[in-house]
């Protein structure tokens, strides 16, 4: 499957870290062009870009993968999503697959200079999201502790 | 135990970073092999002020924080202390960002995320 441009680094940034990092195994389903609005599975990490390409990266999956996926980097048990640790990981996690796929493209693009901005979590059940004068696409990553959705969107991007 | 100097003691670190999963992070990864962790900063302000008081063999410096990055406070250290060790640890890498850490005279640079053997062989090659 092809991905476009934009989406592409993101989601080759999120499958590297999921599996090197907390060693899930990973499949992805297919992508999804999305307008106006992104729909919350209950965990969400969000963090912005600027420079070259302005925009944000959304990581989205169920609360239940949120706690595994704080689990398999801190090393300890979680019970709840909105745990100080399960949030700060999500942040982390966030940072690093942003960072990663940004120095990807500030390195095959010089002069972007693309940085990141403070990540922020949020939770909650079916928390609808709306992109104002921005269309984003999304590819759904599956792993065996529950799907990851990434949701990229630039200003400008087709 | 790969943390363990000729001498018997621990290999000293101070970990620089915002995030205090990815400090935690790098305590389980190098804390099993007898490293110490003496020292958490979460900005570079406060490893400089830190650094009056604490002395580690090697310092992990994360680049993106608040109040003062990773780059000036390693500048910092090294007017203090030119021969102190520093590790950058960031998820960021970009060649100028690299760039600059070197004419800044960081040591090396590891890249998130960090495989435990990693950083520890890195830090074994500068200590």
């Amino acid at each position: 499957m092809e991905l476009n441009a934009q989406l592409a680094p993101f989601v080759k940034a999120t499958i590297k870290n999921l599996k090197d990092m907390l060693g899930f195994e990973v499949n992805t389903g297919g992508m999804e062009p999305e307008t106006d609005e992104f729909t919350s599975q209950g965990y969400t990490v969000l963090i912005g870009f600027t420079g070259g390409w302005k925009g944000r990266l959304i990581l989205d999956m169920p609360r239940e993968t949120a706690m595994k996926m704080a689990s398999a980097m801190t090393g300890e048990p979680y019970s709840s999503a909105g745990d100080e640790e399960v949030l700060l990981s999500g942040a982390e996690l966030g940072n690093i697959i942003g960072g990663n796929a940004i120095t990807e493209i500030n390195n095959s693009q010089p002069g972007l200079q693309i940085r990141l901005t403070p990540p922020s979590v949020f939770t909650g059940m079916g928390m609808t999201m709306f992109n104002a004068r921005v269309n984003s696409s999304s590819l759904l990553i599956k792993t065996d502790v529950g799907p990851v959705k990434v949701n990229v969107a630039v200003e400008g991007a087709q | 135990m790969r943390g363990i100097k000729a001498d018997g003691t621990a290999i000293t670190v101070m970990a620089v970073d915002d995030s205090p999963v990815s400090r935690k992070m790098i305590k389980k990864a190098l804390e099993p092999e007898g490293f110490q962790v003496i020292a958490e900063a979460g900005n570079g302000k406060q490893a400089v002020d830190m650094y009056a008081s604490v002395k580690a063999d090697v310092i992990t410096m994360d680049v993106t924080m608040p109040v003062m990055d990773g780059l000036d406070a390693a500048s910092a250290i090294k007017a203090i202390n030119p021969g102190q060790p520093i590790i950058m640890l960031s998820a960021m890498g970009d060649e100028d960002i690299i760039n600059d850490a070197r004419r800044r005279g960081i040591n090396d640079i590891c890249s998130k995320p960090f495989k435990p053997d990693e950083i520890i062989e890195k830090i074994l090659r500068i200590v």
